[in-house]
């Protein structure tokens, strides 16, 4: 096992009250776990707000973990997360959703790839310099762009620019946050191709956070579905998409739209089904307060969340 | 030819006008700034140059009765006070002063203010609970009346001391705005990014932050240094700036509290009263220029 997470959750307090106390908690992450292999491309889908994103965050280092175990090549790293020059900080980089605001508009491009090779490798000016000529390159960019400012590049080029950065420092795991949502679609897709080339070629690990399940079965091996902070249904892709278990995962699934027009009227109907099926089982799928059920195995990949009763109608 | 400035006109309107450029437009198009510039330039230029060069401070407050409110003229440029002494020699040596003590204050206070807000800023949590309770204490006292106090207290103090005492009571604004600012900035993407490519605070502080705060740093260290002028001025005025040996424009000002003074010798107090409306308002109209730089929708050009 290359890397895992053990039982995360990520809780925000609510403070009010007349002495500013906490009153409650937002249970942004609330005990989720994975395992990663190497050169594996992992998903993470789910409605905006169900804490994907945090998730993310608090692998790299961004957010406060409650509670719960981050274990990278054997060790626990939950508590160096923080302490920025360590290994486990090299090896772990993030693709943000917004590049052009993760980049800093006063710096060229020629510092900004530069940044992670200061910190955490000791290179020659020369060396350097040498780096960032072969991290353009890879991303398919003009050694000019060099002395270029962010502002002066198109969406899916600051992208490229953004992953470049990524990769500078030969990390293991990348964590892309919605790395083309803010992109257009022909743009979509030359920037995931250009993704999995480079996971091809340097054996990365990704975990791919996304809201959009055709880009998430393009890219992954296995996908997880979050709903509330918890997992719904974790499987490998084509488990998630042929046999889907969770009444959430069919209603998502059955959103996905389809441009033929033949058929439209099945599909339709199907849709009003599912969402029938989702509204009379919704109490048979997540317990008294809304919170999604532990997961139960249903293959030996494929998880799903279930109530304990119902556990052996499966 | 005609490619060549054809090039030239497409390469300026491909990257967008950034720091000086947007700054020096903004110049040619408001006039009124541009002079005003000029102006505090040549003007303190002149005064340093005069001050530290030419006049000699003890012989133009030697007192001379012979003198006593002279008239302007040949032998003074701008008149004599009661004490026969110079008011032109007096206004260069008080507005050196006064610049002086302002611009030492400015620097100062941004210097302390802007560290402060950034840390601020950018830690949250409780570092900045703390240290703005500390801001909000010396907001709330009233700094003039303290500072009259030190200057009583203090028995032998000089410019240096002067720049101290106000700069104590002067940072916390700064550092509140500062603050502001770079709660927002931050909580930025970039500076999360620089978070996980391993660069430490005190870097993503100076080197990220700041530099995205540089406009609104400017215009607030202009807009101070009018402010610190008049805090000198003011209180040389009262009785309680420089030592009295020392000319100063507060107190030139100062004379004009005697009515006689005020009606029949106008050469005592007017040429420093002006000075100070002009030097006042042409900083704020430098300053709105700055101002107008740093937000794009006010821009004039």
């Amino acid at each position: 096992m290359f890397m895992q997470i053990d039982n995360l959750k990520v809780h925000y307090p609510v403070r009010g009250g007349f002495f500013n106390r906490v009153i409650d908690h937002v249970h942004a992450v609330d005990g989720i776990s994975m395992e990663f292999e190497k050169g594996k491309a992992y998903g993470l889908v789910g409605e905006s707000g169900c804490g994907k994103s945090t998730t993310g965050k608090s692998i790299i280092g961004l957010e406060k973990i409650t509670s719960g175990k981050i274990i990278y090549e054997g060790e626990d790293v939950t508590n160096k997360r923080r302490d920025r020059k360590s290994a486990y900080n090299r090896d772990i980089q993030m693709i943000f959703q917004d590049s052009h605001s993760a980049m800093n508009p006063r710096k060229r491009v020629q510092d900004i790839l530069a940044e992670p090779i200061r910190n955490f490798l000791s290179l020659s000016p020369q060396e350097e310099r040498k780096r960032i000529n072969e991290l353009l390159a890879i991303v398919g960019m003009p050694e000019d762009a060099k002395l270029k400012y962010p502002h002066e590049f198109s969406g899916g080029q600051k992208q490229r620019l953004g992953i470049a950065r990524a990769i500078a420092t030969n990390p293991k795991v990348i964590i892309a946050d919605e790395p083309v949502s803010a992109l257009d679609l022909s743009v979509q897709a030359q920037v995931l191709n250009f993704m999995k080339d480079i996971q091809n070629e340097y054996g990365l690990t990704y975990l791919f956070i996304s809201h959009d399940l055709g880009v998430v079965k393009h890219m992954c091996e296995h996908i997880s579905i979050m709903y509330k902070g918890r997992f719904v249904e974790t499987g490998n892709t084509k488990e998630i998409f042929e046999n889907p278990q969770h009444i959430y995962t069919k209603r998502l699934l059955s959103a996905i739209p389809e441009v033929s027009p033949i058929g439209r009227i099945e599909r339709k109907r199907e849709r009003v089904n599912v969402e029938t099926h989702y509204q009379k089982e919704h109490n048979l799928s997540f317990d008294e307060k809304g919170r999604v059920f532990d997961l139960v195995p249903v293959t030996e990949t494929h998880f799903v969340a279930a109530s304990p009763t119902i556990k052996e109608v499966i | 030819m005609v490619s060549v400035s054809n090039d030239k006109n497409s390469n300026i309107a491909s990257s967008p006008p950034t720091g000086f450029q947007v700054i020096f437009r903004e110049f040619i198009k408001d006039k009124l700034a541009l002079v005003s510039l000029i102006g505090i330039i040549l003007v303190t230029a002149y005064v340093f140059i005069m001050a530290y060069l030419f006049i000699n401070v003890d012989e133009i407050m030697r007192v001379s009765l012979r003198d006593k409110y002279a008239a302007p003229g040949e032998k003074f440029l701008l008149g004599a006070d009661q004490g026969g002494r110079d008011i032109f020699g007096q206004l260069v040596i008080g507005a050196k002063n006064s610049l002086e003590i302002a611009i030492g204050v400015t620097i100062i206070t941004s210097i302390f203010g802007i560290i402060v807000g950034l840390i601020c800023g950018y830690f949250g949590g409780w570092i900045d609970n703390i240290i703005m309770r500390i801001i909000d204490f010396f907001i709330t006292i009233p700094s003039l009346m303290l500072i009259i106090v030190f200057v009583t207290i203090i028995p032998k103090y000089s410019q240096y001391d002067l720049v101290l005492i106000i700069s104590l009571f002067a940072w916390p604004g700064i550092a509140r705005l500062v603050r502001s600012k770079a709660l927002s900035e931050g909580k930025r993407d970039y500076v999360n990014a620089s978070k996980t490519l391993g660069t430490n605070d005190f870097i993503i502080i100076f080197r990220e932050i700041m530099p995205n705060l540089s406009s609104i740093l400017i215009v607030e260290t202009t807009l101070n240094f009018a402010g610190n002028i008049g805090i000198e001025t003011v209180l040389s005025y009262l009785g309680f700036g420089l030592p009295p040996s020392t000319p100063s424009l507060g107190t030139l000002v100062s004379y004009a509290n005697n009515p006689l003074i005020l009606q029949q010798y106008w050469w005592c107090w007017l040429p420093a009263a002006l000075f100070i409306l002009i030097m006042m308002l042409a900083i704020n109209f430098v300053g709105q220029a700055f101002r107008r730089a740093a937000d794009a929708r006010q821009r004039l050009g």
